[in-house]
């Protein structure tokens, strides 16, 4: 049975997303994901008042990065929330945005290494090992916590390129597929099958997430318009092939990328076509929601992850969700 | 008068509506960012134990809708509840 996740990103008070979090709880999702971006709120400290706050939901970062937190302070941050939420905690980890990182003025160097060698000293350090490490990106000398994890954790890894695709599905606990069109997460799936593969692992072994850009509304209409801001930045991040794959017209979109770069946001949101949002989100009236989750499960997915901006209006999306969604995957 | 005594005045029937009202008028505030911390920690905690139509948990949310959206929340009851005493009250409290 498909499993649901939710993702916020901690751009408002954290009272806010704390209280979505609750509400994401008893609306019975099994998964909160909060994103990590050194321009919201911290990441660990959103989570931490979510656990506080909550009993059964497991919660982590989706997706925390290597370059900006070196995996040893994420490996510290995991264990120290999974005092506060025994058993609840996951870690998701990718390579992070280039945009982000470059504001920050670090460079995204060998990201397919980075996360490899992230993993891997992540859970060492996690069953309480003293960690020597010379990887080609990270190097720890006898890296050891003055205190015992209380479990180890599972570790998701945030993928969209291939290469990552397959190797999200070697190294990792469970894969999150930044995808929500059938064309695009069949693709990604596919790349991930091949990795559980090489590694010898069963398909079973790997939670397989798609990460979504999502929208409901009782009103088809309402829904799309809240999800064309994120659908603008999707587009913009969007490599050629990945716009080609959709018929999205590429001179169309660097328009987009140029009109978002410039601050221009009333223009890049215009320039925001319906065949973008089909391409791009998940988002309609509930029937049409349960038809593309549908359409995703058949590509083998075992999470759907309702990510933002989840509808119009975040409190009523959730019971949507809740009431008319879930259930219907739960028969 | 407090809060608590104001939320006794609020008819039992018109509770559930105006929880509900309360909710959507915090979440969708511009204001956000002016929730005094420890309001905004009974609220959670109330959240947590329960639905937020009961006493304690309207309470919070009345507070937070007056410090956030003072002029809607006022207009909400006096046209829409049809509490005009309720919107008086919380004009005098300190």
């Amino acid at each position: 049975m498909v499993r649901f996740g939710i993702e916020f990103v901690p751009s408002e008070p954290y009272w806010k997303t704390t209280f979505y979090a609750i509400q994401a709880e008893k609306r019975g999702f099994d998964y909160l994901w909060i994103t990590d971006h050194f321009n919201n709120r911290n990441v660990y400290v959103t989570l931490t008042t979510a656990a506080l706050h909550t009993e059964k939901i497991k919660l982590g970062p989706g997706v925390t990065n290597p370059y900006l937190i070196n995996p040893v302070i994420t490996a510290q941050a995991i264990a120290s929330l999974n005092e506060i939420a025994t058993g609840r905690v996951i870690l998701g980890i990718g390579a992070g945005d280039k945009t982000t990182l470059k504001s920050t003025g670090v460079e995204m160097h060998k990201p397919l290494t980075a996360v490899k060698e992230s993993v891997e000293i992540v859970r060492k350090m996690m069953v309480g090992k003293s960690v020597t490490f010379e990887g080609n990106v990270f190097q720890t000398s006898n890296a050891k916590f003055f205190f015992k994890p209380a479990t180890e954790i599972p570790i998701y890894v945030g993928a969209q390129g291939p290469k990552m695709l397959a190797l999200a599905g070697r190294i990792g606990d469970g894969v999150l597929i930044n995808a929500g069109h059938p064309k695009d997460v069949d693709y990604a799936v596919n790349r991930v099958k091949k990795g559980i593969q090489q590694a010898g692992k069963r398909l079973t072994d790997v939670d397989i997430a798609a990460y979504t850009s999502f929208s409901v509304h009782k009103d088809m209409k309402k829904a799309a318009q809240a999800a064309v801001p994120v659908v603008a930045y999707v587009v913009a991040g969007s490599p050629d092939v990945v716009l080609q794959r959709h018929g999205v017209d590429e001179e169309k979109a660097e328009k987009l990328s140029g009109a978002l770069k410039g601050g221009k946001w009333g223009e890049a949101f215009g320039l925001v076509s319906s065949r973008m949002i089909e391409a791009f989100s998940v988002s309609g009236t509930p029937d049409m929601c349960i038809d593309r989750v549908a359409e995703l499960l058949k590509s083998g997915i075992s999470q759907f992850v309702v990510g933002s901006p989840i509808g119009p209006n975040v409190r009523k999306a959730i019971d949507l969700i809740s009431d008319r969604i879930i259930p219907h995957f739960e028969k | 008068m407090d809060y608590g005594r104001i939320i006794e005045m609020v008819p039992t029937g018109k509770r559930e509506t105006l929880s509900t009202k309360l909710m959507d008028l915090i979440l969708k505030s511009k204001n956000a960012d002016k929730m005094p911390s420890s309001l905004a920690r009974t609220l959670l905690h109330q959240w947590q134990q329960g639905p937020l139509a009961n006493e304690i948990g309207l309470t919070a949310l009345l507070e937070a809708a007056v410090i956030l959206e003072s002029e809607k929340i006022m207009d909400f009851l006096e046209e829409k509840l049809q509490l005009p005493d309720v919107a008086k009250a919380i004009k005098t409290v300190e």
